[in-house]
Parts: structure tokens; C-alpha cells; sequence
């Protein structure tokens, strides 16, 4: 509001408004966020719309993401070719959906994603043993990790096709009610 | 409130009448083609209406479709014309729909398979045996109809539809047309996987039959086809139409019904949201419903008014007493069953179109809601974004010129959607702590964050009444204000009184005269404003937490049954709040701690009781439980015996000190008697350690507001008939030293015992180690300083103020020893569903309670006679009763007496506003329970398939059932095993 900013235009920042749970002042921060990344990459003039990806080992190191077991999928899932690249539209993207006001189903869907490790749409228990190393960072041993999967899917799986689709995680995420304010990182 | 939204959505809305105006085409179509051809024409009707009608009616309204495509293919291939006519002219319309559709896809294929489970009724057919076997999937062979249904531009939901896979032409297409020509395929039970399968599509996995992209239809399309149809009669009323044959059964559709049809669809799939959603989303389907006698959509929307995101979704209200778990969430579950093609002219192929289509007739806010809410990259959406914005424009362009009136609306509801993103941008800017709390998050999970929430959510509400209070009591009062007199000692600062007593702070201090400065100019009646000032900020208090419970309620109630011993949400909801790296590591620890304390539960689950044991037990919980209430009630007889005596002994020494006794007093039994509550872990043992939570917050809430009763009960029946010069001042002391106290002990118990409690855990015990923050007994403490204010408004004003700066100061002192003192919790922590206990209990106890003692007072207690505004009233109400009383002498303001003596006065009011209430309420409740056999039934989904068979299938198909039943497991088999192929 009657901020001197040059970095997008109105229609711009109008667009991102509409397109993301943000504010104009927050997504401001998160444009300077994503610039102060790698300053000498991304240009302080969006208003021509550059093509600029941030590496994914940049993106890895911000606070919110450094210490999370799932940067690299979070990254993946957002950016456009699955490599962890991001634009400024997929970093946008990757908050609003991270963002307190963002849906549960929203959520859920992009939660499924980053848990279904090898992109086949559904989470088998490859996937969930991935998750399971992730969480606990090799705690536990081969028998329990396993076992735990077996349990997962014993619980979640509702059609008992030995595997999670996104239907069986939304129902059990349903059941879950913390994951509304657990699946969120704050900037 | 709510029925204005909803109106409001109606009236803004250009396209309504255009819709309206073709839904009643559509009937007249239906009778005139349908009803005669059909032999059973319940089914039929049920058919056509929630299918086909509208659309190919709308279709034909729109220019934009011409019309000429696919029509001429249909009656020919249809084996029985009446029937088939019917179902396929949705498919038209879909097909109609785009030009770039290929027309040709799949509907020769369709229309064999579809006739065959209408024909049961007809018998003649040589298939008969074939499509009773397969009549389950009756609704499954529509489902090209059902694509077609969902192309329909009136439905939201149509949004991200993938159904016509052929058009987009991905590997769905042939999946899908193998689907229609094998109806045995859609005896698949892997119907629940539908909804990913698109993305399986993109991501290059070709062995997943697109017919799957329908897993919905058969949910409601096949309804019909079942003897016992009527149960699905409710289609009917989702559109509202009166003159269904078989509307009766949809009119009393209660929570029985639609738990029949819950666990019916769930039989069949577990997809079944999707297709309710459908349903009741569709911007038509609501309106329909809005127009006809549908009281309980209304209903239901007050609930959703509470949800943040509940307003978003026009049809809401509808499906919310199908499935009300999801009406809050905004974007419509279907959404997500879109593969998300890849490029970025995704919008121009027909699950595009067919959402572009479905976003131009909502509201702008609704619009920018439902694309917030897709899960597809930001260029995408913004591309969507711009072409919806054009196609409205091209749309308003021709029609408002006729309709004026609704672009007037519509340019209102604009600037009001703007200021009020402006607005909250504001209020945004000055959200208070973000840093610290992005720390606390950061360090210790969002469990300990929710205290901190709490802390801050509370501070809003004293803010709050502090702004209203100070600028309608106290700034009047300071124009008026006589010179203090009185020395200031600077003990009054910890007694309230002296000094203090001569200031704004207290009730006192008002004066009764009308304020009027200068001759003529606006006067001001101090009693007035002093009653409904008070009575504003506990009206705005009370509503405010009634929607925070709402809120709450709605995301987070679940049934505790379904909830206990789940490692599935341990694994998925890992608290991404958490950045710090050590609280990460400590996190990742504890995790695999508790994983492998439920694994052992799992294992060596059950071990049975003796009888003596739970004897033990039993005794052990009697025995807690007597001792618990027995030490509150002691507690209450010395604070109202200490109370007593005080003031005995208070009136022969006159140190200014001793008043503070009896909060000194109150503070210890509130420092001592919660952890004495704790110390009956040693002897009690609860199977759930969530029991044992609740236990503990029970009995102390049960002490806290018992002791607060007390004190009300000595104020109002010693202290206001003693007779004593300015009772209400002395009140408003006590209460002030009663916080000041809880205060004082709180910032001690921060910085001393917290802190000593680290040293012996660091240095001299170390098996101790570091403590966790207790959020039930913090929260607690906040409830109870909350109570003490809003008692305390009334007879301090300045209350809140005081309570804000202590609240600001306890968040750092809070948050300081929390960083030194404490490590993270180490068992997940149920965060949000003691949120929403926790708001209860300020709601229930604290606040109701806070009500009656006010009541009581201005109903029934005798203002003092020589101070405060209400001086030389019998009861504080007069003050009301003389207002009215000189209104009604004046003829301009009859309209406030006609209210006050109707509405507030009346006793039918309260007693219609009760019941209103109670129907809220118990439909609330409905469709919570309705949402918990759902989830129940969604759960035993596999055992169900074949037992609703047995229910379902009466008469002639009984035949194949249990063929069918064979198939359908052999079929599973297969299916399971081509993927691993």
C-alpha cells in the first residue's frame, strides 16, 4: 500500500496476491528472502519477468529448510523439473502452500508428494521406509523400520493394496488433526 | 451474518438468472422427454435431474459451445431410445462443451455398456444375468455421463476434473474407453486409488486403467439403479426441485439417511467425498437450495462463518450435512484428482476449460479462493487466473448491460473485498512477536507454541476491551474529573486502594451526572455508557470465543476412538515449525522413542487385567478423585472463612498491608495444590497418558473456578450487603490485588523455581535432567487471571489494561525461561486438540460463569448509595428501565423502546433465540457424527463391500451376487499384481 517498490508491477503483485495466501507486504519479504539467496543471481526488477532459478543447495541452506529431514523433497516437489531449482514463482509457491492459512487438502496433496519419494503416485513402503530413516535418522534398526512401515500401512491403507494412495493419506491425515498446524513453516 | 453471505453470494452473482432460467428449461425438458419413455421412472427421473438436464440445457444456452457437435450420434446407438436419450445427452453436452474435444471418444462404447443396468427393469433382455452381475457398477458405466456432468460450468467442483481423459489425450483415453466397454473392470474395488491416478498418468505409468478417473460417478449415478433406490433419493433435494416423484424421502434426510448413503457409497469407494461434494458444491445446486425451504443450509453456514476458509465455497453448506469435515476446507477435494499436465496451456484442453468454465460463475472472492487452492505452479494459476478474468469480462460485458443492478453488486463486493485485504494487511503489520514466535516454533514444535498462541490470542481480547473501556468510561470520565487528594505511598501500587481508589481505575471514581459541556452542546450519560460499554466487550468476547470454538471444533474434533495409538501420524506429521538443529536432532530422537513405545504397545497389546487388579485401580482413581475434590473443597472453606475474618480484622487494624492476605493466600493454594494434583501420578495409572492429561485439567479447573466461586459468592452476598460506603470499589480492589498477586507469584515461579529446578536437574540430579514446559498448567493459570478480569471489568475498568501489561511482560518472562530452563516435549503432543479444550474451558467455567456473577449483580444487587455512577438506584438495571422510560416519551426514538420491549425485554425472544441456538447446535452434532461413521465406516471400507451387498441387493439381482462377490476379490488380485508387473 503506497509502497515505493520497482521490483514488480502492480498487475504483478496483484497476480501473486491472488495466486497465493499472501499479503503484499509478505510477499515482498519473501521476494527479498528469495534475493538474498543469491543476490548476484536474481535481479531486484521482476517487472520483466527473468528467468532465474536459485540453485537447490541454496535454497537447502535457508533456515526454515536447513534442518528439515525433508528439504530435498520439499525442494523437488516445488520446483518445476523435480531437481530442486527454484524460480521465484515455485519459492512463492512452496510458502503459500507451507503458509498458515493454506487448506488442509492443499496441504495434504503436496504432503503426499513430498512423502512419495520415488513420484509413482502412491506411497509404498519403499517410500515410507525412506521416511521413516528420514524421521528418525537411522535410530532405528532394519526390523523396526520395517515393522513400523507394516503398521503404517496396516492403519492408512484402505483399500489394502499394500500401498497409500492420496485418497488413504487424506483420510488419515483427516484423523490427524495436528497436521493442519505442523505442516507449516513460518517466514 | 450468514444468511447474508449467502444472499449475498446469490445477489452478486450476474449469472444467476441465466442459470436459473436454464435449470427450469431443463425440467420442462425432462418431463417432456424422459418421464413417458421411462418404465420405472423413479429411476429415471432421479437420472436426468442430477445429471444430464442441466447440462445440456446450459449448453445449449451458451453461445460459446455451439451446440451441432456430437447430438446426431446418440439416439442412434441406443439400444432402448427412452432411457438412453436420457443419459446421453449429458454426454453431448460435455462433448458440445469444446470444440477441440474429440467427439468421437468414446460414447459408441458407452452407450452398449450403459443400457444394460436399466434393463433389469425391462427384463426382456437377452444381458439381464450380465448386468445384474454387474449392476454395482451401473453408475460406473455412466460415467461418461458423469464427466459430461461435471463439464457443466455451474459446478465448482468441475475445477480440476480429469474425467475426460481422451480429450487431453493422455493415456487416460484408452484406459477409459476399455472401462466402458468391460463393465466387469469396474467391479474393480481399486476405485480408491482413483483419484491419484491421474498424476500416475503424467508421471508416465501406463498400467493403470484411466477408467479409474471415474471412481465417482458410481457413487451417485448408480444410485438409482438399486432396488433400494429411494435411499439415494437426496439427489433430488440437493437441487431443490419440488416435483420429484420420489422427493418425500429426500425432504427428511436426517443422519440415519445419510449414513446409509455414506456407507453405501463407501462401500463401493472410498472416494466418496468427491462425489458429494459434487453434489452440493456446485454453485447451482446451493442456489437451488437457497431459493426453496432449506433452512438447515442456513444453518449450517453460521458454522462455517467461523472457518476461515468455510465462506469460500459456495455450496457448502450443502454437502456439509453429507460430509462436514469437509465443508470448511475451501478447495473441493476433486481439485487434486487433476493430473497436472504439464506446460503451461493446460487451460486450453478441456479439464482447463471445464475449470475456467466453473470459476466464472462464482463471486471474486470464492473465484480467488478455489484458485489459491489448486495445486498447480504459479504460472499456471496466474494463466487461469487471466483467462477467467476475460471471460467474465466477455460475459459481464453482454449481460450487464441488461442487469445493471447486479454490476453495481458486483463493483461493491470489489471495493468491500479490497478494503478488506487492505484491512487485514494492516492488521497484519502489526502482528505482535512474530520473530519470537518463528523461535519458539523453531525450538520447541508447535505443542509448546500453542501456550504461547493462547497467551497472545487472550492479550487480543484485553486489548480489546481496554480500547473500548478507555474510550467510552474513562477519557468521558477525564474530562469530568475532580482533583485527587489523596497521598500516593507507593504501597498502593500492591493494594490497590488509598490513592488508587480516587483515580479512574475503579467504579467509584464515576460520576452518575449526564456529561455536557458547554450549553446545548451533545450530552453523555455516564450510567449508560458505563452499563453498555461493559455489556459491549463481553458481547464481543462472547461471540469471538464461540467462533474460535467453532473453528476450532470443526478442524480439530476427533473422535478420540479413531485417534488413540496411530503411528501413521507419527510418521506423517512430523512438525515442520521445528528449524532449530538441535531441537531438530532432539525431535528426531524422541520420535524414534515414541515409534518404538507404540510399536511394543502394538505387540504386546491387550494384556488382560485380573480382576484384582482393576480393583486396585479402580479404588486407587475413587481414591484421587476424593482426595482431589476433597482438598478443593478444604481450600474454598479457607479462603471464604479467611475472607470472612479479614474483613472483621481489617476494620480494628487499619495496616494497609494486611489486606493482602487473602490473595496471598489464594496464589499458594494455586502454586501448591496443582502439584500436589500431579504427585497422584505416583499412585494412579492410566491406560492412555491422554486420560491422565485430562484428569489433572479437570481437577484443577474444577479448583480454580471453585475458589473464584467462592470469592464471587463472599463479594456479592457479604461484602454488597454489608452495607459498607463503596462496595464496588473495594470489589474491584480485591480483585486487583488478587491478580497482582498471581502475577507477582507466576513471575517467581518463572525466574525461581524454574530456574532452580534446571540447577537440580544440571547439576545435583542429574537423572532428572532438564524439565518440560507444562502447557495444561500455564494455560490453566491464564484462564484463571482471564476469569478474574472480565469479573473485574465491571468493577475496575481499567482491569484489562492492567491485565494487558502483565500478560505483555509474562510473554517474555515466559519466553526467557522457557530458552534457559527447558527442553522440548518429548511425547507428541496433541496441540490442537487441547487447543480447542482449552478454549472450551475459558468458554464453559470461566466465561459462562463470569456472565451469572454480572448478572446476578446488575439484576439483583443494590448500587452504593454515595459513589459510582449508579449511586442512588435500588438495582443497577434501573438505570435501563429510566432510559427506556424516557425514550418512549420521545416519538423519534420509539423504535429503540419497540426493540428493547420485543426483543430484549421479551422472554418468547430469548426462548426462540434458545431454541435457535439448540437446533445449531444439534445439527452441528449431527454432522459431526455423521463425519465419525463415515471415517469409521471409510476405515472397515473392504468389509463393507460385501455386506452391503446382502443389505442392498433384494429381488432379482440377488441372483449374481455372489458371483460377484468372487469377482470382485479375484479381480482385486489381478489388479493389485498388474501394477507389479
Amino acid at each position: 500500500m503506497g509502497n515505493k517498490q520497482t521490483v514488480f508491477t502492480h498487475e504483478q503483485l496483484e497476480a501473486y496476491q491472488d495466486c497465493t495466501f499472501f499479503t503484499r507486504k509478505e510477499i515482498m519479504r519473501l521476494f527479498y528472502r528469495y534475493q538474498d539467496l543469491a543476490p548476484q543471481l536474481v535481479p531486484l526488477d521482476y517487472t520483466s519477468c527473468p528467468d532465474v532459478k536459485v540453485p537447490y543447495e541454496l535454497i537447502g541452506s535457508m533456515p526454515e529448510l536447513k534442518d528439515n529431514p525433508f528439504r530435498q523433497r520439499i525442494a523437488q516437489v516445488f520446483s518445476e523439473d523435480g531437481d530442486g531449482h527454484m524460480t521465484l514463482d515455485n519459492f512463492l509457491d512452496m510458502f503459500s502452500v507451507m503458509s498458515e492459512m493454506a487448506p488442509r487438502d492443499l496441504k495434504a496433496y503436496y504432503a503426499f508428494k513430498i512423502y512419495d519419494f520415488n513420484n509413482d503416485g502412491y506411497i509404498c513402503a519403499w517410500d515410507l521406509e525412506q521416511t521413516v530413516t528420514k524421521l528418525t535418522r537411522g535410530e532405528l534398526s532394519a526390523e523396526e523400520v520395517s515393522l513400523v512401515c507394516e503398521k503404517v500401512l496396516d492403519e492408512a491403507d484402505g483399500d489394502h493394496d499394500g500401498r497409500l494412495s492420496l485418497e488413504d493419506f487424506q483420510n488419515m491425515i483427516l484423523r490427524a488433526p495436528d497436521f493442519l498446524s505442523t505442516f507449516h513453516i513460518r517466514i | 451474518m450468514s444468511a447474508y453471505y449467502s444472499n449475498k453470494g446469490y445477489e452478486e452473482d450476474p449469472d444467476y438468472p441465466d442459470y436459473s432460467g436454464s435449470r427450469n428449461r431443463t425440467w420442462e425438458h425432462l418431463k417432456t422427454q424422459d418421464y413417458p419413455d421411462s418404465p420405472d421412472a423413479q429411476n429415471n427421473s432421479a437420472y436426468p435431474r442430477t445429471r444430464s438436464n442441466p447440462y445440456s440445457a446450459d449448453y445449449r444456452t451458451s453461445p460459446d459451445y455451439p451446440g451441432s457437435l456430437a447430438e446426431p450420434d446418440y439416439p442412434g446407438s441406443r439400444s432402448n431410445p427412452g432411457q438412453s436419450g436420457t443419459r446421453s445427452n449429458p454426454f453431448a453436452a460435455g462433448s458440445r462443451r469444446s470444440s477441440d474435444y474429440p467427439t468421437s471418444l468414446a460414447e459408441p462404447d458407452y452407450v452398449g455398456s450403459w443400457s444394460k443396468p436399466y434393463h433389469p427393469g425391462s427384463s426382456s433382455e437377452p444381458d439381464y444375468s450380465e448386468s445384474q452381475q454387474n449392476s454395482d457398477f451401473a453408475g460406473s458405466r455412466s460415467s461418461g455421463n458423469y464427466a459430461g456432468f461435471r463439464t457443466n460450468p455451474d459446478y465448482l467442483d468441475s475445477l480440476g476434473e480429469a474425467d475426460y481423459p481422451g480429450a487431453q489425450g493422455n493415456s487416460n483415453h484408452s484406459g477409459f474407453r476399455a472401462h466402458s466397454n468391460h463393465p466387469g473392470s469396474r467391479r474393480n474395488p481399486e476405485y480408491a486409488g482413483s483419484r491419484i491416478n491421474p498424476y500416475i498418468d503424467t508421471l508416465g505409468e501406463p498400467d493403470y486403467p484411466g477408467a479409474e478417473n471415474q471412481p465417482i460417478s458410481p457413487n451417485f449415478f448408480a444410485e438409482p439403479d438399486y432396488p433400494n433406490a429411494e435411499d439415494h433419493q437426496n439427489s433430488p433435494t440437493f437441487w431443490g426441485n419440488p416435483d420429484y416423484p420420489v422427493a418425500e424421502d429426500g425432504h427428511d434426510y436426517g443422519s440415519s439417511e445419510t449414513s446409509e448413503i455414506t456407507r453405501e457409497v463407501l462401500s463401493r469407494t472410498s472416494s466418496i467425498r468427491p462425489s458429494f461434494r459434487h453434489k452440493g458444491d456446485g454453485p447451482l445446486g446451493i442456489r437451488g437450495r437457497e431459493n426453496e425451504d432449506y433452512p438447515e443450509s442456513i444453518a449450517m453456514k453460521t458454522l462455517e462463518m467461523a472457518n476461515p476458509y468455510g465462506n469460500s465455497v459456495p455450496g457448502a453448506p450443502g454437502d456439509g450435512y453429507v460430509n462436514p469435515a469437509y465443508v470448511g476446507e475451501s478447495s473441493p477435494r476433486p481439485v487434486y484428482g487433476n493430473p497436472p499436465l504439464s506446460g503451461c496451456d493446460w487451460h486450453k484442453s478441456p479439464q482447463g476449460q471445464k475449470l475456467i468454465a466453473s470459476l466464472i460463475p462464482m463471486t471474486s472472492r470464492d473465484r480467488i479462493k478455489a484458485i489459491r487452492s489448486q495445486p498447480r505452479t504459479m504460472e499456471e494459476k496466474r494463466n487461469l487466473k487471466k483467462m477467467v478474468d476475460k471471460e467474465k469480462s466477455k460475459q459481464s460485458r453482454r449481460m450487464l448491460e441488461l442487469n445493471c443492478c447486479a454490476q453495481c453488486l458486483n463493483s461493491i463486493s470489489r471495493v468491500y473485498r479490497r478494503s478488506k485485504t487492505s484491512l487485514s494487511e494492516l492488521l497484519n503489520s502489526v502482528s505482535l512477536w512474530q520473530k519470537t514466535l518463528k523461535v519458539i516454533g523453531g525450538k520447541f514444535g508447535t505443542s509448546v507454541l500453542s501456550y504461547f498462541n493462547f497467551l497472545k490470542w487472550i492479550l487480543k481480547f484485553n486489548i480489546f476491551s481496554f480500547i473500548v473501556t478507555f474510550s467510552f468510561i474513562i477519557i468521558p470520565q477525564f474530562t469530568v474529573a475532580e482533583k485527587n487528594t489523596l497521598q500516593f505511598t507507593g504501597l498502593e501500587f500492591f493494594t490497590g486502594a488509598g490513592y488508587f481508589g480516587n483515580t479512574v481505575m475503579y467504579y467509584g471514581f464515576y460520576t452518575n451526572s449526564t456529561i455536557r459541556h458547554r450549553n446545548g452542546g451533545a450530552s453523555y450519560n455516564m450510567q449508560l455508557a458505563y452499563l453498555f460499554t461493559i455489556g459491549a466487550c463481553l458481547i464481543v468476547c462472547f461471540f469471538s470465543l464461540l467462533f474460535s470454538m467453532a473453528r476450532y471444533f470443526r478442524n480439530n474434533f476427533i473422535n478420540p476412538h479413531i485417534y488413540s495409538r496411530g503411528i501413521a501420524k507419527l510418521i506423517f506429521c512430523w512438525d515442520f515449525t521445528v528449524t532449530h538443529e538441535t531441537a531438530v536432532k532432539l525431535k528426531q530422537k524422541n520420535l524414534s522413542t515414541e515409534i518404538r513405545e507404540n510399536l511394543s504397545e502394538i505387540l504386546q497389546e491387550n494384556v488382560k487385567l485380573t480382576l484384582n487388579q482393576q480393583l486396585i485401580r479402580f479404588s486407587a482413581h475413587l481414591a484421587a478423585w476424593v482426595v482431589s475434590t476433597g482438598v478443593a473443597v478444604a481450600c474454598c472453606v479457607a479462603v471464604y472463612y479467611l475472607a470472612e475474618n479479614n474483613s472483621e480484622f481489617l476494620k480494628n487494624h487499619r495496616d494497609p498491608g494486611a489486606v493482602l492476605l487473602l490473595p496471598f493466600l489464594v496464589s499458594c493454594i494455586n502454586l501448591a495444590v496443582p502439584r500436589l494434583y500431579s504427585m497422584f501420578r505416583l499412585v494412579e495409572r492410566y491406560e492412555m497418558p491422554r486420560h491422565e492429561v485430562y484428569t489433572l485439567l479437570i481437577r484443577n479447573i474444577f479448583l480454580k473456578i471453585s475458589i473464584i466461586g467462592i470469592l464471587c459468592y463472599y463479594w456479592l452476598n457479604v461484602v454488597a450487603q454489608a452495607g459498607e460506603e463503596c462496595w464496588e470499589t473495594l470489589i474491584g480492589q480485591e480483585i486487583y490485588r488478587l491478580l497482582l498477586m498471581d502475577f507477582v507469584f507466576s513471575l517467581a515461579d518463572s525466574f525461581l523455581g524454574e530456574f532452580l529446578r534446571r540447577l537440580i536437574g544440571m547439576q545435583f540430579m542429574t537423572s532428572l535432567g532438564l524439565q518440560e514446559f507444562d502447557i495444561a498448567r500455564n494455560v490453566l493459570e491464564l484462564i484463571y487471571a482471564q476469569t478474574l478480569v472480565w469479573i473485574g471489568t465491571f468493577f475496575c475498568p481499567l482491569l484489562p489494561f492492567i491485565q494487558m501489561i502483565t500478560l505483555f511482560i509474562m510473554f517474555y518472562v515466559k519466553n526467557i525461561s522457557l530458552m534457559m530452563n527447558f527442553q522440548p516435549p518429548s511425547k507428541a503432543w496433541r496441540a490442537s486438540q487441547m487447543m480447542t479444550f482449552f478454549i472450551f474451558l475459558l468458554f464453559f467455567p470461566s466465561f459462562t460463569g463470569v456472565l451469572c456473577t454480572l448478572a446476578i449483580t446488575i439484576w439483583r444487587l443494590k448500587p452504593s448509595a454515595d459513589c459510582g455512577p449508579f449511586r442512588g438506584l435500588p438495582f443497577f438495571i434501573h438505570s435501563i428501565y429510566g432510559w427506556i422510560d424516557t425514550l418512549s416519551k420521545r416519538p423519534s426514538y420509539l423504535w429503540v423502546v419497540w426493540i428493547y420491549r420485543n426483543l430484549i425485554g421479551s422472554v418468547h425472544f430469548f426462548f426462540i433465540l434458545t431454541l435457535i441456538v439448540e437446533g445449531k447446535d444439534k445439527m452441528f452434532l449431527i454432522e459431526k457424527l455423521t463425519k465419525l461413521q463415515d471415517a469409521e465406516k471409510r476405515a472397515n471400507t473392504s468389509s463393507f463391500t460385501l455386506e452391503r451387498r446382502d443389505v442392498e441387493q433384494p429381488g432379482p439381482l440377488h441372483v449374481g451376487e455372489h458371483d460377484a462377490a468372487c469377482d470382485l476379490r479375484f479381480r482385486r488380485s489381478v489388479q493389485e499384481e498388474t501394477p507389479k508387473a
